[in-house]
């Protein structure tokens, strides 16, 4: 029986009036990687943001979100753009309190390919912010990844490389959920689909046995 | 607070790579010096005024007593303004354009009318309207006062001299007339002698003639120093102090400095959170990297740190110019760790102010205008005169601009400052953590 990595329970979210999450269950355990789909506005990056402790629920509990374990990749990048790429992995692996920030800047660099990379963070391309928006979120080696359309602005290399990056993650034990659009995408990395619909569970299971008119 | 010290470390560095704005926040306090600096030179600066003598009335000498008044020369070399003479036509040009700011026109028989001491000569003294011609006007009628002061002590000096003669007897001019007198004094030697005539009737009228010459003497002794009460009923005596006048450009200092640091310090407070929240990073610092007042006090701490330095700088610009220019400015250097305190205290309530309008408006444009919108008008109800309308005081209050300015200018310039500086300092202190709660609070709609 795999371990449970992440556990979240009757989480939702409302603005206000607005209701944006209905309750949802979700556990994420070992070696699964699920995938996150719907339409704009269906809940993923607001269900993304509360299992990443950014976001705080407006009702449920989130078992084993410590931010340590967790690498959270938001869809707009959150990072300095007057910092360079290495200066932001630093700050936030600093005010993170990882042991050896210095040796883990390095790697999280290394593993997006950005090691060589002086440029002010403003200064680079729409392609290599989102990949340095990943590098921040594998500081300090997480357990459980949380991706919010991570493959939105990257070329097919970078795809590829993400992907890879992924299945290294999904063998060393930990657990990868994404939001994305692309349902084939979905079917080729997850082992499981969750579809979400006005902030509801619409769909949760094998990712080929979705029928995207559903939606 | 390692938190905090990494935050605040990150600003500093962007702050580096923002050469807009370091040029605009090293450039501003300089500026600010510059114009406050022009604006006190002016302050001690002479205002020039054409002196329109066409027919030499002022080249004679006028003679009084033992003393030769040079009248014309007395008014030019005049410390209150700078006289320079010039044909009537060019005056009224100069005055025209501004290259004067008045025009003083001296009659032609202002010397004979004074000498003839019938009738008091006119100057006329033309000016443009508005603020220049009342401080030129202000600053002849101290000319022509202290030109008359000369004149009356020379006056009561030849009228005493006249008395001593009358007492004492001898020969002396009297006006324009030379006597020979012999005096009351001696005229009493004389009719002692006859006091002790051996005709009755005689000792008799002498003595009755010397009881009168003794109350006359009595009388004209007081004489002196009657005409000297009567000429001056109150007098003014100006003592120079070691060094320079300084209180009216200290003051100046202190609004300029509390100015400078308001207007700074809302702003770059307003922008600073608010730029957290367009780097979309607050939600990845809310996993437990950064709390909301954590990074609260470090934008205040931002704000404040480089508001103190803005401050210092204006501070040591204006030292210089005090220095270098030789003007009044209080005493900058000594009173720079007083000045110091001040500047971070107000740096630290400004800061806390614009942070929290930030937290309330969530958006960098919004931001920026809100915050102008409201500082400007609370720092303009703080310059109304206190007691004027009390409702202005009491929301002045509430915003840091007048305890700034007031605890700036105590640390600039006053004897004893320590009550007003512990008295404005809790204030300031005050109002950063009421500011700096309230930001927090609003802070927390910035994550939804």
């Amino acid at each position: 029986m795999p371990a449970v990595l992440l556990s979240a329970r009757r989480i939702g979210r409302r603005f206000g009036r607005r209701v944006v999450l209905e309750p949802i269950d979700l556990d994420l355990v070992e070696g699964e990687v699920v995938a996150l789909g719907g339409p704009n506005g269906a809940g993923k990056s607001t269900l993304l943001a509360i299992l990443a402790g950014a976001l705080a629920p407006s009702a449920g509990t989130v078992a084993g979100a410590d931010p340590a374990r967790v690498g959270w990749m938001p869809q707009q990048p959150a990072l300095y753009r007057r910092l360079t790429p290495r200066e932001n992995l630093d700050l936030f692996a600093r005010l993170a309190r990882l042991g050896e920030p210095a040796a883990a800047v390095e790697r999280a660099l290394e593993a997006v390919g950005l090691e060589e990379e002086e440029r002010r963070t403003g200064e680079l391309s729409v392609g290599n912010v989102q990949r340095l928006n990943l590098a921040i979120g594998l500081l300090g080696e997480p357990d459980v990844l949380l991706l919010d359309e991570p493959t939105a602005s990257l070329d097919v290399a970078h795809r590829q490389s993400l992907w890879r990056l992924v299945g290294r993650l999904r063998e060393r034990g930990g657990a990868v959920l994404f939001a994305t659009h692309n349902l084939e995408e979905a079917r080729r990395s997850a082992d499981r689909l969750l579809v979400l619909q006005e902030g509801a569970v619409l769909y949760e299971g094998r990712p080929d046995g979705f029928r995207e008119d559903v939606t | 607070m390692r938190r905090v010290a990494l935050l605040l470390g990150k600003d500093i560095r962007a702050l580096g790579r923002m050469p807009a704005l370091l040029i605009a926040l090293v450039a501003y306090p300089l500026v600010i010096a510059l114009v406050v600096g022009l604006v006190v030179r002016y302050a001690g600066e002479r205002p020039r005024v054409a002196l329109v003598d066409e027919q030499g009335a002022l080249s004679g000498l006028l003679v009084v007593g033992d003393r030769r008044f040079d009248v014309g020369q007395r008014l030019e070399q005049a410390a209150e303004v700078d006289l320079v003479r010039m044909p009537r036509a060019q005056a009224e040009r100069e005055l025209e354009t501004g290259r004067v700011t008045a025009v003083l026109e001296v009659p032609p028989d202002f010397i004979t009318t004074l000498r003839g001491l019938r009738e008091s000569p006119t100057l006329v003294l033309r000016t443009t309207r508005g603020g220049l011609g009342t401080r030129v006007v202000e600053k002849m009628r101290s000319l022509v006062y202290s030109t008359n002061l000369e004149l009356q002590q020379a006056y009561i000096d030849a009228n005493l001299a006249a008395v001593t003669l009358l007492l004492r007897g001898g020969s002396g001019t009297i006006g324009r007339t030379r006597f020979s007198l012999l005096g009351i004094e001696r005229a009493r030697t004389r009719l002692d002698a006859l006091e002790r005539s051996a005709d009755p009737e005689v000792a008799s009228r002498a003595r009755e003639l010397d009881a009168f010459m003794s109350q006359l003497q009595g009388a004209v002794g007081q004489v002196g120093s009657f005409l000297r009460a009567t000429a001056n009923p109150i007098e003014l005596r100006q003592e120079e102090r070691g060094g320079r006048t300084w209180l009216l450009s200290a003051q100046v200092q202190g609004y300029a400095l509390a100015l400078a640091i308001a207007f700074v310090t809302v702003l770059l407070g307003a922008g600073a959170l608010v730029a957290e929240r367009e780097e979309n990073v607050l939600g990845r610092l809310a996993r437990g990297l950064s709390g909301l007042g954590q990074l609260v006090v470090e934008k205040v701490a931002y704000v404040a740190l480089v508001g103190t330095v803005m401050g210092l700088v204006l501070a040591l610009a204006f030292g210089v110019i005090v220095e270098l220019g030789d003007v009044s400015g209080g005493e900058p250097w000594l009173r720079v760790p007083l000045l110091f305190l001040g500047l971070a205290l107000a740096a630290f309530a400004f800061g806390a102010f614009g942070v929290m309008i930030g937290a309330l408006a969530r958006e960098a444009a919004t931001a920026s205008v809100v915050a102008l919108l409201v500082a400007l008008p609370l720092m303009l109800l703080a310059l109304v005169p206190a007691g004027s309308i009390e409702a202005a005081a009491w929301i002045a209050s509430l915003f840091p601009f007048g305890h700034a300015q007031s605890l700036l200018s105590a640390a600039l310039y006053e004897e004893q400052p320590a009550s007003t500086i512990l008295r404005e300092g809790a204030w300031l202190v005050g109002l950063c953590l009421a500011y700096g709660s309230a930001a927090r609070v609003a802070a927390r709609r910035m994550l939804s």
